[in-house]
């Protein structure tokens, strides 16, 4: 085996699966060999220029270049023409506002999510029908894998080193789907999100593992939506964050045939995903630091009378309960845009989910970039 | 025989790396304390620059915390610290 500057000459593909493991260049499964040739015809789907950057990374300077974008595309076993949609996640990933040293590395351990809309959907065959977050596609599987690689090989993400996930979640290996534009009863989440619905997207997410939201006894909006709520206000995962609903088509439909459009629906979650500051305290969520954060302080008393603490700011008011507190409201997230709602799933089956966001704060906001074609 | 490229950045990043200087005596330095923006890095930092104190007698502490720990450190404040400091610590404190 010799080693270059630029790559390693190895016999045959077997040895090369082994090299980089050795090397520590895989996520766990083996990766397909990225040979020079194949690295070529990644790069030539997309209008990138090798040396293009394709995502800096500011709090350790690291630029990600298309041509090493495609040769960790390649070990994900992307077919080139799924280069662009890899390239403008990373683009995505790298808008300053994402702030992804964070995501890519706290002890909360979030899946980057890829929502890809638009006709790329159709012809690379990224699935947005029956299980759609579970095995059987080669984009979905392979698309958010190719971002989990560049995480481990260029931003040096790996586990228990600068990747400090507690935990972490098996949508950490892979976590990209379509939406199911054909079973939405409203506009593509694209166009919501100021595109053109012949333009592909991606849209991206740092994610905590999915809750199943599994309804098949009403038609009501109400009743329904009631359920995404109640997952919504969960203590476990309560938060002034994001959410993402993937809203399977037989719910999808409830809502068509009574008429709610994404803006009432967005509002009526909100309104409804909350749980008292008397809950929150007795379940240890309010740390005393909040009392010093004005965005925290503001997230929790948003609702209460005069927006502030009933009593004096002492420093056992984390978990005094006081009986103003048991009429405080405080909702997931800051209001209905903080949730994002698409469509996604096989035809059968009442079974929705909800996603919350990394982070015990605010999280990163949702970033939309167009798919060059 | 068949070549597979690097993945890593590695050769992109051993050509414009360097270590700053390291600082040779700590009686009487002025000792920088980046806090990344968690709860305790503050803590922890204050923890130690009492222990250089006693084991080592340094002498000013410069102190910065970031308020967001998903960002870098403000460039102001970065030639602040390279200004002032013989070396500087920072910590998480999650």
């Amino acid at each position: 085996m010799r080693t270059e500057r630029d790559g390693i000459d190895v016999d045959d593909p077997w040895e090369a699966i082994e090299v980089c493991y050795e090397r520590g260049w895989t996520d766990g499964l083996p990766v397909v060999p990225p040979t020079e040739a194949l690295v070529e015809h990644t790069l030539a789907a997309g209008p990138w220029t090798p040396d293009h950057v394709l995502l800096f990374e500011p709090v350790r300077s690291r630029a990600v270049t298309a041509e090493k974008a495609a040769i960790n595309a390649v070990m994900a076993g992307c077919r080139p023409e799924y280069f662009p949609v890899v390239g403008a996640a990373l683009t995505a990933l790298g808008d300053p506002a994402f702030e992804l040293h964070g995501p890519a590395t706290s002890t909360g351990g979030a899946a980057l999510m890829v929502i890809v809309n638009g006709p790329a959907r159709l012809h690379l065959g990224v699935n947005g029908t029956a299980n759609l977050f579970g095995p059987g596609f080669r984009a979905n599987a392979t698309i958010g894998r190719a971002l989990r690689l560049v995480l481990l090989n260029c931003l040096d993400c790996r586990p228990g080193v600068l990747d400090k996930s507690t935990q972490g979640w098996p949508g950490k290996y892979s976590l990209c789907f379509a939406e199911n534009e054909e079973a939405s009863p409203w506009e593509p989440l694209s166009v919501a999100r100021g595109f053109r619905a012949d333009q592909s997207t991606v849209t991206v997410y740092a994610a905590e593992s999915g809750h199943n939201v599994l309804s098949h006894g009403t038609r009501s909006p109400e009743r329904l939506l009631a359920l995404f709520a109640d997952a919504m206000a969960g203590l476990g995962s309560l938060s002034p964050g994001r959410s993402v609903i993937v809203v399977a088509p037989e719910h999808a439909k409830h809502l068509r045939h009574a008429g709610w459009d994404r803006a009432r629906t967005q509002a009526w979650l909100y309104e409804h995903a909350w749980r008292s500051l008397a809950d929150l305290k007795r379940a240890g969520k309010v740390e005393p630091a909040f009392f010093t954060n004005p965005k925290l302080l503001e997230w929790i008393y948003r609702d209460a009378d005069g927006g502030t603490p009933s009593g004096p700011l002492d420093p056992d008011l984390a978990e005094r309960v006081t009986a103003a507190d048991e009429v405080v409201r405080v909702h997931r997230g800051l209001g209905p845009e903080d949730i994002l709602l698409c469509v996604g799933g096989g035809e059968a089956g009442g079974h929705s989910a909800f996603f919350p966001s990394w982070s015990r704060g605010r999280s990163v906001p949702f970033v939309t970039r167009e798919v060059p074609s | 025989m068949i070549r597979i490229l690097d993945p890593t950045l590695r050769t992109a990043l051993s050509s414009t790396a360097s270590r700053a200087p390291r600082a040779r005596h700590l009686a009487g330095a002025t000792i920088g304390l980046l806090a990344n923006g968690k709860s305790n890095g503050i803590m922890l930092l204050d923890r130690i620059a009492d222990v250089l104190r006693e084991r080592h007698g340094v002498g000013e502490v410069v102190r910065v915390a970031k308020t967001n720990a998903s960002v870098p450190v403000s460039d102001e404040d970065a030639e602040m610290l390279a200004k002032r400091c013989a070396a500087v610590i920072t910590a998480i404190g999650d």
